[in-house]
């Protein structure tokens, strides 16, 4: 892996924790480009660390004595197994909470859950919901801090994250890239994330969508809208596949998964369309042959899907330092103002 | 000789388009007499056994709450019909109408009797109940509209689902045309609407929310007014929120079709973009709309295209909203705050106190063909002292309601009801603080 970005971005101090101006991670929106910068800084640094083996920082303790209840309401390996790790690196001790198995199955709401997570007295909570804006309304009722691990069609904001940082360690920068999202973009909170972090830093950001699977006024949010693949494609530097959420679908919304692909479905003939040295993301998992063939994901000069899952850990790491410093800091205050009385 | 005599009163009626300080007169429960300026000292008939001096306070028709849900049969911990009618007759309101989405289902004669006959017996507003158009309010079925009729149904309607089949829907108009009662429907496409949290648009693509697009509003109405040719029959769409859909019914006004519509203070007051932060009390059916619709609303109201504001009172609790916004329960409160919340629109100056008042009790008591809205000598004492100016702070728990959840938490709202009498009974007197 060839990683420029220590050449080209100019960063700020990360040697320690970013300081964000929310108590939670909720979503991109209302991060501001600076925060974004500062957590793809400290991320960059934790990616290096860990690919050098370098123990002293990969692994440290930063997190000890803090407490991180992972609270998925939908099934996930991969973001659940890359949270686990990364507060385990960082020396939290983490708790794995099943839904299936558990009570919220025998009719217990999610404020209800809430509630009891907060006798325990997490230090930080890590949510995936199927609802928009379930990781919000969490956040109103448990003093921990919330990250949100995917909410509904709403926000997925490690995902963004995480993909920025592979872009960025590949390219070196996001500003000026011709970043194009392809598939799903109604259904996909990692959509709505990465549009919102792309243009954010700079990035020309363009959707490929069939018409049905758009969501309304999407060119509101000032980006360049294609029902036409080739079209979408055409000079593109990252091509962002998306994962046809078909648990999320009603099931009209296409005609069928031949067509989709055949329209909609990244080929090596539809790539020739793009730049280049045109890279493939996706977060996964994929439905191969579906939106993507299995030639083009697994072609190891284009794909970055692995490294995705890769900088998934570092990026992590980097919100789960920034969110616990954030509640060290909010505690001294509080010590600080009832006169250090313990 | 009168009961009662009130002096010195604002008064408003909208049946005789009056707004003037004047004196009103109670004899066996029914107004006997109304004039403007002073009673006169030497007139027998001017004398009363009480006399209430108003001080210029507003002495109108009591409200017609042609829109208010009960959860009484069926989920009376949610609001019990005592409280139900508490909660009216301190809003000021002497008649409201009852959807029939109870428990079990106001779709037989013997539920219509059984419900007025338990309100009757609380000496509070009068309470009217619809008949559930179709059988158990499956949309597929009419259900026993004569005999519901005959009970004393004072319309029909399918509850807070839209009748969706065509043919039902027809037969429905055609039926209720024969009984000369009015049809209700909650307007909107069930399957464009299918899983839909909010208004469909830039708010819902960023909140990650499904849409429910405006189109699925008007394309009910317009279907719903090719029936309305076909039938002649008296059609009324409950809680308009749309520009599409107002459109539509101000073209069917002007082409003479005998058709009515109704809205509530949320949708001319509020807007999609309070739903961004999630919080459930935003959740309503019909959902918040653009801001262009808000303003067709007021256009709606101000030019006599929308007919009434109801205030869509729905009783719902603390677990059906504590929710992630999609599976949270649409609806609010509203009937604590209907009055002060359509003042809004006089504070406003979109329209006139009168035209107020025509819009809360004279149209929704001639669409529903029921006493209100006048006090033309001879009609039943149902009555307010109000004062349209006097401010609060909204505060859900502050509600006679037991239902608490309201879109205006925390809003300064201006208008004070001071008093409210059904039959010149007076079954509400605000406690002086």
């Amino acid at each position: 892996m060839i990683d420029k970005s220590s050449k080209t971005v100019a960063s700020t101090d990360t040697s320690a924790a970013v300081a964000l101006s929310s108590r939670h991670l909720l979503g991109i929106e209302g991060m501001s480009p600076l925060e974004i910068r500062a957590l793809l800084d400290r991320g960059n640094h934790f990616a290096d660390a860990i690919q050098n083996q370098d123990n002293d920082f990969a692994v440290s303790d930063v997190l000890k004595g803090k407490t991180i209840i992972n609270l998925f309401y939908e099934n996930s390996t991969r973001t659940r197994v890359s949270f686990e790790l990364a507060a385990k690196r960082l020396g939290a001790s983490v708790l794995n909470i099943a839904v299936a198995g558990s009570s919220v199955k025998k009719g217990e709401t999610l404020l209800d859950t809430a509630t009891t997570l907060n006798a325990m007295h997490p230090d930080i909570l890590v949510i995936r919901h199927n609802c928009s804006g379930a990781a919000q309304l969490l956040s109103q009722h448990v003093d921990a801090a919330v990250i949100n691990a995917g909410d509904g069609r709403h926000e997925h904001p490690t995902q963004a994250l995480l993909d920025a940082l592979t872009i960025r360690r590949r390219m070196g920068h996001i500003e000026g890239l011709k970043i194009t999202i392809c598939g799903d973009i109604a259904n996909s909170r990692v959509a709505r994330s990465n549009i919102q972090l792309l243009a954010s830093l700079g990035a020309e950001v363009r959707l490929v969508c069939p018409a049905t699977l758009l969501p309304a006024a999407i060119d509101q949010l000032g980006i360049d809208v294609f029902t036409n693949m080739e079209e979408g494609i055409y000079g593109a530097d990252i091509v962002m596949m998306l994962r046809l959420q078909t648990e999320r679908m009603a099931g009209t919304e296409t005609p069928s998964q031949r067509e989709y692909f055949n329209l909609f479905g990244l080929d090596q003939a539809k790539l020739m369309r793009a730049a280049p040295e045109a890279l493939i993301m996706h977060p996964g998992p994929m439905n191969r042959g579906v939106e993507i063939d299995s030639a083009t994901a697994d072609d190891a000069d284009k794909s970055l899907i692995r490294t995705q899952v890769e900088m998934g850990v570092a990026a992590r790491m980097a919100c789960l330092e920034a969110i616990a410093s954030g509640i060290d800091k909010s505690r001294h205050a509080k010590a600080g103002k009832s006169g250090g009385a313990s | 000789m009168m009961d009662t005599l009130f002096t010195n009163a604002r008064l408003i009626d909208p049946s005789q388009n009056i707004d003037g300080i004047g004196y009103l007169g109670i004899k066996d429960g029914v107004i006997a007499l109304m004039g403007l300026g002073k009673p006169s000292a030497s007139n027998e008939a001017h004398k009363a056994d009480e006399i209430i001096d108003c001080k210029g306070a507003c002495l109108a028709p009591g409200i017609v709450d042609m829109r208010v849900q009960t959860a009484d049969p069926g989920n009376e911990h949610l609001e019990d019909l005592a409280t139900l009618l508490r909660a009216a007759a301190a809003a000021g309101i002497t008649g409201l109408a009852c959807l029939p989405n109870t428990q079990p289902v106001i779709d037989d004669a013997s539920m219509i009797d059984s419900l007025t006959l338990r309100a009757s017996r609380f000496g509070g507003p009068r309470l009217y109940v619809y008949g559930a158009a179709t059988k158990n309010l499956s949309g597929s079925e009419m259900a026993e509209i004569g005999l519901m009729s005959e009970a004393g149904a004072v319309g029909f309607c399918n509850g807070v689902s839209t009748i969706d089949n065509s043919l039902v829907m027809r037969r429905a108009l055609s039926y209720c045309g024969m009984l000369d009662k009015v049809l209700i429907q909650h307007c909107e496409d069930s399957d464009l609407a299918a899983g839909g949290e909010m208004n469909e648009g830039e708010t819902s693509t960023r909140l990650g929310l499904l849409g429910i697009p405006a189109a699925a509003e008007a394309i009910i109405i317009d279907r719903d007014l090719h029936l309305v040719r076909l039938t002649g029959a008296r059609y009324h769409v409950a809680h308009i929120t749309t520009r599409a859909g107002i459109d539509a019914v101000r073209r069917a006004k002007r082409e003479g079709l005998p058709v009515t519509a109704d809205t509530a203070p949320p949708y001319f007051l509020l807007n999609e973009i309070a739903v961004s932060t999630y919080d459930t009390a935003f959740k309503l059916s019909p959902p918040l709309r653009s801001e262009d619709d808000r303003h067709a609303v007021i256009e709606g109201l101000a030019d006599g295209t929308i007919d009434a504001i109801a205030s869509d009172h729905v009783p719902v609790d603390g677990d059906a909203k504590a929710q992630p916004f999609g599976p949270s329960q649409p609806g609010a409160s509203g009937i604590d705050t209907l009055f002060a919340l359509t003042m809004a629109l006089v504070q406003q100056e979109h329209i006139s106190l009168v035209r107020a008042f025509e819009l809360l009790s004279l149209a929704p008591a001639s669409i529903l063909d029921i006493q209100g809205g006048t006090l033309v000598a001879g009609s039943p004492a149902d009555l307010i002292i109000c004062r349209p100016d006097v401010g609060w702070m909204i505060r859900g728990g502050d509600f006679v309601s037991s239902s608490r959840f309201t879109p205006f938490e925390g809003t300064p709202a201006q208008g004070m009801i001071d008093a409210t009498y059904v039959n010149g009974v007076k079954i509400f007197e605000r406690s002086a603080k």
